[in-house]
């Protein structure tokens, strides 16, 4: 019986354990993860966990009886060790070897290191896992919290709007100018910041972060202008680096930061697929030969792919990419490659806001964030799927139904 | 197995997702014509209800207000990311003017 192995329990891994049986695959699938968690949904760690809004049901899932059901066996809290890509064989840490027919590759990103000191003071928080999330929402169960939240990312705003929205305050330090200006686009990321800012997120933009202070606990942080922000507690959001070990080991070749793929998710050692975060992979809604994207859609899709490949030989990762941010009572929606460069049109009202930013390169629609008005999303995904992109104009005027400009 | 009246036909615009409860059932109502679809009203994915958001009858399905994902009132399932998991489809019966949902 042929043998699948999956490393990595995350979003991607998850999906293609689970797709490999809906879609026919009779082998043996072993799921290997390095938390002792069962594998969860992580975008609601910033979001709903860390204020005691989610059900954690629901974010660990599916129950442990569908692996069951399913014939996978799951092997949590370890990791491989080592690989051989000639011989097919891996090594994991609690001594067992496994061999392969099949590698699924989803190690996902480790968290950033950074060099800034009192980062591993008692009262500092990640949010890259179950456990850390969970450590952040039993302090903040105690009472109103006064959150220092170092980096502006997607994860950092996240953290800082819904503890806001819960009755604590959160101040967001970012080492750049203005915070979410790389993946939003400038234009967009200042308004978007707004809206946090509304909230009562406090931003301090353009400034980094010398040492956490306090004797055995967090007590704020020091900023590189001399100012001190008081904290009850320190979440340090930093960023990912994606986990390449494995991969190298197995001498897969690179590109764009990660693992080179194709659209059936292989890597270019026979036999070894990546998926999720490490894939760098071609996509037709993008102008690089290789993109990597370190959000939830993907890696499902990724995931779902890899799966289709290793069962049927069949399955291309074609899809529009998507994210999602919520931060607060905002959700913001992308769909497509967005560059910072590109030219926005903005239409709705960005003050309530229901509003939606167009991304134009050249002249033509490359991506749309959409706050509260999914119609204008969906009439978007159905231009990108004609291959029609109108003008300005078209995508400013809110009566301009895009999906009959789509229709033709 | 109990069929439970969530109320009359009219009370179900054409096309318009409808939020009714079931026996503490949440549920997203859906009049198609004098077809009726019920669907457990929570997005699976996250926490958002069906009912605020939009039907698209091309698909005959109901998308989430929050994320986008499409859900067939048939089968249940979602036709894209972020939500991979089907939603739970009822029973309808229509006897007469009362709509009544198997739980």
């Amino acid at each position: 019986m042929p043998i699948t192995l999956i490393v990595g329990g995350g979003m991607a891994g998850r999906a293609a354990a689970l797709t490999l049986r809906r879609v026919g695959y009779q082998g043996e699938i072993i799921l290997v993860g390095d938390e002792t968690t069962p594998p969860y949904d992580r975008p609601p760690l910033s979001k709903s966990v860390i204020v005691g809004k989610a059900d954690l049901d629901k974010v660990i899932k599916p129950a442990l009886a569908t692996y069951a059901e399913d014939g996978i066996d799951l092997r949590l809290g370890v990791a491989v060790t080592s690989a051989d890509a000639a011989a097919k064989t891996a090594t994991l840490s609690d001594g067992s070897e496994v061999a392969w027919d099949a590698l699924v590759i989803a190690t996902g990103c480790a968290p950033r290191e950074v060099p800034i000191p009192g980062l591993d003071k008692p009262g500092v928080f990640r949010i890259t896992r179950l456990d850390e999330a969970l450590a952040i929402q039993e302090v903040l169960s105690s009472g109103p919290k006064r959150l220092a939240v170092i980096g502006g990312g997607f994860i950092g705003m996240e953290a800082a709007a819904a503890a806001v929205a819960h009755g604590h305050t959160a101040t967001v330090l970012e080492a750049a100018p203005e915070p979410m200006a790389r993946p939003l686009g400038l234009a967009v990321a200042e308004r978007v910041l707004r809206w946090a800012t509304d909230r009562g997120v406090e931003v301090r933009a353009g400034v980094g972060v010398d040492e956490v202070l306090g004797d055995d606990r967090a007590s704020g942080v020091r900023l590189a202008d001399g100012d001190i922000i008081d904290a009850d507690l320190v979440i340090c959001a930093i960023g990912q680096v994606p986990r390449l070990e494995l991969a190298r080991l197995l001498g897969c070749e690179e590109a764009a930061g990660g693992i080179k793929v194709d659209t059936g998710m292989h890597t270019s050692v026979d036999g070894v697929y990546a998926v999720g975060d490490i894939a760098a992979f071609p996509s037709k809604w993008a102008d690089e030969d290789r993109i990597r994207v370190e959000h939830a859609g993907v890696a499902i899709g990724h995931g779902q792919t890899a799966a289709e490949q290793i069962a049927t030989g069949e399955g291309m990762f074609e899809d529009l990419p998507t994210f999602w941010s919520d931060q607060g009572d905002i959700t913001l929606n992308m769909v497509g490659v967005p560059r910072p460069e590109d030219e926005i049109v903005w239409r709705g009202d960005q003050a309530i806001p229901a509003c939606t930013a167009f991304y134009l390169r050249d002249g033509k629609l490359r991506a749309a964030m959409s706050v509260g008005d999914m119609k204008t999303l969906r009439g978007v995904r159905k231009l990108f799927a004609a291959g029609v992109s109108p003008t300005a104009e078209q995508l400013a005027d809110p009566d301009a139904d895009l999906a009959a400009l789509a229709a033709g | 197995m109990a069929q439970v009246s969530i109320g009359k036909l009219s009370d179900f615009p054409d096309g318009t997702p409808t939020f009714a409860e079931a026996d503490g059932t949440r549920l997203c109502i859906v009049r198609v014509g004098d077809k009726v679809h019920a669907i457990c009203d929570d997005c699976p994915h996250a926490e958002a209800s069906l009912s605020e958001g939009d039907f698209l009858a091309d698909d005959l399905a109901v998308e989430c207000p929050l994320h986008g994902s499409a859900f067939n009132l048939e089968s249940g399932d979602p036709d894209a990311p972020p939500a991979t998991e089907a939603v739970q489809v009822f029973a309808v019966t229509v006897d007469g003017d009362d709509v009544r949902v198997e739980i």
